[in-house]
């Protein structure tokens, strides 16, 4: 009972959430300078053909008017069609631009729904390297706070987190498969692709999961419940495996949630990078040609994972620990 | 309470009379991890303000006839004149990459200083009036940390022209949920404190307790984390680089360098990796910093020390 | 034989020869099925002589030398593995319930895991039902569904009991209790003690019990041992060493333990028809919480219900009760911190709640809070003279001359020296800074000091300095007083006026002598009789001591609040809630027995002339 209240709650807010970002993001595109029609229809077009086109699209409305009628076809399910690529795939060049037949455009949806496993594919795997190995280094750090497991977490911690991705990147490409030729890394063609980018976004994301467990395990080894425990006759393994590991994960678990965004922003870089077809580096196409439906649509996309997300992070947070509220 | 209880010598009152702030930042100063950063900071610091004009090499000028030396000690053709060797046009890579740095260090700075002021002021409005001011300063907070920043920043660089100060307002704009989460959590505690109570029956408004008794109590431990934000910052700022998103060519940034570089990465590697390492390094040197400014916030805090 | 020995004892802080003592050539022995008391105050020793009975010693805590034997063999000689099963017979409770537990797995189960640790052939069946069984004996009501409750979920008395049971669960021949009483209400902690007396009979359970109250320890225990900056300096049986104390540190003991029926001077007697300064009219404070369930319902806590009570000009007035009665709330609504959701607060005639701008300074310069935590209070960053000028400047003062001026001779009247002006008050002591604070509210030449247990933090001694500066001030500037309490001793002392509150509301409103020799409610007779003190009980504890706890504040019983603990309550009780009624002309008291002129005890009248 308790669940489903929450699960409506927090589908509401996840509602609110998402029409907030819908306009910031609609907003932003509007107001900055840049005209996507200029793009489309190549620096060639004359001004006349412009705005007619915009006029067609309805660009020239006020932002609200415009805002309204997007929305209004997001609750339907529309997310509307991209400005630039055409339904069979490859994208258009600015010059040849045609308006005759818009049906010829992608649905942003399918673009949108066609990317996203690949880049689930990589997060998953990202998390799973990300996780095994901040867990053995930073519990091992939280186990002997000033020691020297403690101090290999620091500074891997410290030397991880400087390294920019998309240098990592070029760095680890080079090295793994153009010298040594164990990895592929430029496009996608079976799994062994997915190695090298989540390599580098493991690396991005494990320094902060590395210090949040090392601060929550140590924190936790000075709670009171642990010294009394060794009085009350539990063994020092068995208050660590059963006591510490369950509450210092709470911490842990809240953390990904907010990571989310930030384990996203790496996704576009590295697969820009490795050119690998996900949602990056669609959303990077889409913002270098202009493609604002494609935008968008992206960003409602990626800010509803974020809330069920986060409303996952939070169930599982509640279930280990009763004290936090839904 | 019990009923006999005799004065003890309360840890607390045993403090001598350092501020909280300062000792944060002894102890920091004590740890191996904050001077080898420091050590390499300050040699960065000084190389990047003083030798792209010593050496009066500049940085945008090309030499066809110098055009991809190696680094030293690599191949045959290396010179002292370029120790980190030279791009596809002839530039010397060195200089190249310590005013690169510059701009860096700059942008990272100003932007974590928009961030701080805007994140801070919201935060510490929500946490000090709480309600619904709190409920709508918060969902805003959510529906910016569900967008990835990169994605903001982008969009908005994307499509305007990227100068320096519109990469310095995106980056800070893009950034400041994570300060006013901070803040409004600890302002919301610390606003249930007695001496905050003393001074409200003393007559004291909203703004005077804010501005007087919290602040400057809240303020360092805040700064401390933003060290580590310069850091990200200059992460970004070259990640936009990168993309041809940042400050345009001819001046050069990381970012910019390393995006040519990659062109040449299988005749030339040095042009896309040394200056990785070299803002690697830089980012190592303040993370370092950062990273033991906040270990020793969080043991001064937790009293032990 | 003795079962368990400690064999002079030294523990120091650190292992140089420079390292802090702590204990120093402790001797204790304690016989199968006796419960030894050991008294001292905070800071002698008590907690690190606990640790060091159980083989808890943590770094840097070090046994420089003696030996602690447990039926004879060395608990320090044993590997770990021994001693872990030696845990079994030798159990602990601590003075902090609260974390004694993973707070993210339930009571029960945790319970179960250390009997099982302990014991390994128990199966986790008989385990749970070994569990269920004590935590009935313990009186946690409803033990079988309590048992997957989560350590939040209990109150801390509760709590306690739980962790009696964890200890006992085993069997054990050794109960350490380390100052278990200590987080505890009186009329709680009172509980306890005789749950842990009847238990050592049924369990056959010797205990070290160890606390900073002789009262406490004299309920408790059979022997007493007494201990002073870590040495043993008396021991003697404990009704001897509580008439007839030896060592001057037991007879100081002794004496500062407060009296209430005897040896206490009268206060002088105050006329009724003094000027109202204060008066309080139905007020109530109702907090809206976020209910867990629901969609944005919410709950009502109704932390103040409908208080009425005048404060008259001179009047030392207390107002007392255990924790969550509602005097936290009372005191801000009093102070102005909150408004009250219905009722009104009249401040010399004029509602507080509608007081804007210049009027609302003027009350804020003629009432001041004098608030409880000595180191929350102060900011730690700003100089004493500075936070002393700090309520003058807001209330428009700008000569720095007369500023300095003004807050000098404030400092010299609490007794601060001068010097302490441009001081920070990282190095005060606890007095002190409670100085610092009365002086913060007297800088403004308020008529009344409301006291949010101001001396609660302070030891015996200064705690008696500071009533009598209170009382110098008190005739100086014929101040007003309000001392919100929950140290009954204290207010026998100083307050001519009492308010009794439980659950938000005033159950009796009297006079010192009145209230304490002829108590008008069942409540208050409890909470006498729970009062830790070394005199002849006046009211049987028997007679009077209360069962379980307070209820929640979310649902208040219906008709009298109190008739779910009342060993006196009737049929009336269920369905009409009693309103203050007068006895005695200027006392009241909200129980039934009072209109239907029953008296609470037999000797009511000559009690009240004693």
């Amino acid at each position: 009972m308790f669940t489903l209240n929450f699960l409506i709650r927090r589908l509401a807010q996840g509602v609110v959430i998402i029409f907030l970002v819908s306009f910031l993001i609609f907003t932003l595109l509007r107001v900055v300078p840049g005209d996507p029609v200029r793009l489309m229809a190549g620096g060639m077009a004359p001004e006349a053909l412009i705005e007619k086109i915009a006029k067609d699209m309805g660009l020239r409305d006020p932002i609200i008017v415009q805002f309204g009628r997007y929305m209004g076809s997001v609750v339907r399910g529309d997310l509307g069609q991209s400005f630039v690529r055409p339904a069979n795939g490859a994208s258009t060049g600015g010059s040849s631009f045609n308006d005759s037949t818009r049906g010829e455009r992608a649905e942003v949806l399918t673009l949108i729904l066609e990317a996203l496993p690949m880049t689930l594919q990589l997060a998953a795997m990202t998390l799973a390297i990300s996780l095994v190995f901040s867990a053995i280094i930073g519990i091992a750090g939280g186990l002997y706070p000033g020691r020297w497991p403690d101090k290999v977490a620091f500074y891997i911690s410290s030397i991880f987190i400087s390294l920019p991705n998309f240098w990592l990147g070029i760095v680890l490409a080079l090295l793994f498969s153009v010298k040594l030729g164990w990895l592929p890394a430029i496009g996608y063609n079976g799994f062994a692709y997915t190695i090298l980018p989540a390599i580098v976004l493991a690396v991005e994301m494990s320094p902060v999961l590395i210090r949040t467990l090392v601060g929550s395990v140590s924190s936790q080894m000075t709670e009171a419940y642990v010294s009394v425990g060794r009085v009350r006759g539990l063994g020092r393994t068995r208050i660590i495996a059963n006591h510490v590991l369950r509450n210092a994960s709470v911490p842990l678990f809240n953390l990904l949630g907010i990571q989310f965004s930030s384990l996203l922003g790496g996704v576009i870089i590295v697969e820009y990078i490795f050119d690998y077809p996900g949602l990056g580096l669609l959303t990077i196409n889409a913002v270098l040609q202009r493609d604002f439906p494609l935008i968008q649509g992206i960003a409602i996309v990626t800010s509803a994972i974020f809330v069920l997300i986060n409303i996952v992070v939070d169930l599982v947070a509640t279930s280990i620990d009763p004290r936090l509220e839904y | 309470m019990s009923i006999i209880s005799i004065a003890s010598p309360d840890s607390s009152t045993m403090l001598a009379s350092r501020s909280l702030a300062r000792r944060v930042f002894d102890k920091a100063v004590a740890s191996p991890g904050f001077r080898a950063g420091a050590a390499i900071f300050i040699v960065l610091a000084l190389a990047t303000a003083l030798y792209p004009e010593l050496s009066g090499i500049d940085p945008v000028k090309m030499d066809i006839k110098a055009r991809l030396l190696p680094p030293l000690f690599e191949g045959a053709k290396w010179s002292w004149a370029h120790p980190l060797g030279t791009d596809q046009l002839g530039r010397d890579m060195l200089v190249r990459s310590l005013v690169g740095l510059r701009y860096s260090f700059l942008i990272g700075v100003a932007s974590v200083i928009v961030m701080l002021f805007v994140g801070c002021t919201l935060g510490t409005i929500a946490g000090y009036f709480g309600g619904r001011i709190d409920a709508v300063i918060m969902r805003l907070t959510d529906a910016q940390l569900s967008i990835p920043m990169i994605i903001l920043a982008i969009a908005v660089l994307g499509v305007s022209r990227p100068t320096i100060p519109a990469i310095v307002l995106v980056l800070g704009m893009s950034n400041w949920p994570v300060y006013a989460r901070m803040m409004r959590s600890v302002v919301m505690t610390e606003r249930q404190r007695e001496f905050v109570r003393a001074a409200q029956i003393g007559g004291s408004t909203d703004l005077r307790i804010i501005v007087t008794l919290l602040l400057p109590l809240l303020l360092p431990s805040v700064l401390f984390t933003s060290v580590l934000d310069v850091a990200r910052m200059m992460i970004f700022e070259s990640t936009l680089g990168f993309l041809g998103l940042g400050v345009q060519p001819p001046t050069p940034t990381f970012g910019n360098i390393i995006a040519d570089g990659r062109k040449y990465l299988l005749n030339a590697w040095w042009i896309a990796t040394m200056p990785g390492l070299f803002l690697g390094l830089t980012l190592t040197s303040i993370n370092l910093m950062g990273a033991a400014l906040e270990r020793a916030r969080d043991t001064v805090h937790a009293g032990g020390e | 034989m003795a079962l368990l020995e400690l064999r002079n004892v030294t523990v120091a802080l650190g292992r140089s020869d420079t390292a802090k003592v702590i204990l120093e050539d402790v001797s204790l022995s304690l016989a199968p099925k006796e419960i030894v008391g050991v008294v001292g105050a905070s800071a002698s020793g008590k907690t690190v002589l606990s640790r060091t009975a159980v083989n808890w010693l943590d770094p840097p805590l070090v046994r420089r030398s003696g030996s602690v034997l447990f039926e004879g063999r060395d608990i320090y000689g044993m590997k770990e593995t021994e001693m872990r099963g030696l845990r079994q017979r030798i159990s602990y409770v601590g003075a902090n319930p609260m974390g004694a537990m993973d707070p993210t797995l339930p009571v029960g189960a945790q319970i179960v895991e250390k009997m099982r640790a302990v014991m390994p052939d128990v199966s986790r069946r008989q385990a749970q039902e070994r569990v269920i069984e004590l935590l009935a004996a313990v009186r946690i009501p409803s033990a079988s569904s309590r048992f997957h409750d989560y350590p939040s979920q209990f109150s801390g008395g509760m709590m306690q009991r739980a962790l009696i049971v964890d200890a006992l669960v085993t069997n054990p021949a050794v109960l350490v209790a380390d100052n278990v009483t200590q987080p505890l209400d009186v009329t709680v902690a009172a509980q306890v003690i005789r749950l842990i007396k009847e238990l050592t009979d049924q369990f056959n359970t010797a205990v070290l019990f160890i606390s900073s109250s002789l009262p406490m320890v004299r309920e408790a225990s059979t022997r007493t041992l007494v201990i002073d900056r870590g040495r043993i300096v008396e021991e003697q049986a404990t009704e001897a060493l509580v008439a007839r104390p030896s060592h001057p540190y037991t007879r100081e003991l002794v004496s500062q333990t407060p009296k209430i029926w005897r040896g206490t001077e009268t206060l002088p007697a105050l006329p009724e028809d003094r000027e109202v300064v204060l008066s309080l009219r139905d007020a109530s404070q109702t907090y809206r919480v976020k209910k867990r369930s629901g969609l944005g319902g919410v709950n009502l806590v109704r932390a103040v219900r409908n208080v009425t009570f005048d404060v008259r000009r001179g009047d030392s007035f207390a107002i007392v009760g255990e924790s969550g009665c509602g005097k936290s709330t009372l005191m801000r609504l009093l102070s102005r911190l909150e408004l009250p959701s219905s009722g009104q607060i009249l401040c010399e005639g004029k509602d507080i709640a509608t007081l804007r701008g210049r009027d609302l300074l003027d009350f804020r310069a003629r009432l001041q809070l004098v608030l409880q935590d000595p180191f929350g209070s102060l900011p730690p960053r700003t100089s004493i003279g500075r936070m002393l000028e700090e309520p003058l400047r807001t209330h428009g003062w700008r000569d720095r001359e007369k500023l300095r001026a003004r807050v000098l001779k404030v400092m010299g009247e609490v007794g601060l020296a001068a010097e302490l002006y441009n001081e920070l008050p990282l190095g005060l002591s606890a007095g002190q800074r409670q100085r610092v604070n009365v002086a913060r509210a007297l800088v403004l030449e308020p008529s009344i000091l409301i006291m949010d247990e101001t001396l609660s933090a302070l030891d015996q001694a200064e705690q008696f300095k500071l009533l009598d500066l209170f009382q110098k001030l008190q005739q100086e500037y014929n101040l007003t007083y309000i001392f919100i309490s929950h140290d009954l001793a204290m207010v026998r002392k100083v307050c001519n006026r009492v308010a009794v509150m439980y659950l938000g509301e005033v159950f009796e409103l009297a006079g010192n002598e009145r209230l304490f020799f002829d108590p008008g409610h069942p409540y208050t007779m409890a909470l006498l009789s729970a009062m830790p003190t070394l005199e002849d009980k006046r009211y049987k504890p028997e007679d009077c001591l209360l069962e379980g706890e307070p209820p929640s504040p979310l649902s208040i019983p219906t008709g009298c609040s109190f008739k779910s603990r009342c060993p006196r309550a009737m049929e009336v009780c269920n369905g009409v809630q009693p309103v203050l009624t007068v006895r005695h002309e200027h006392d009241f008291a909200a129980c039934h027995l009072v209109k239907a002129e029953i008296p609470l005890i037999e000797d009511s009248v000559e009690g009240a002339s004693a």
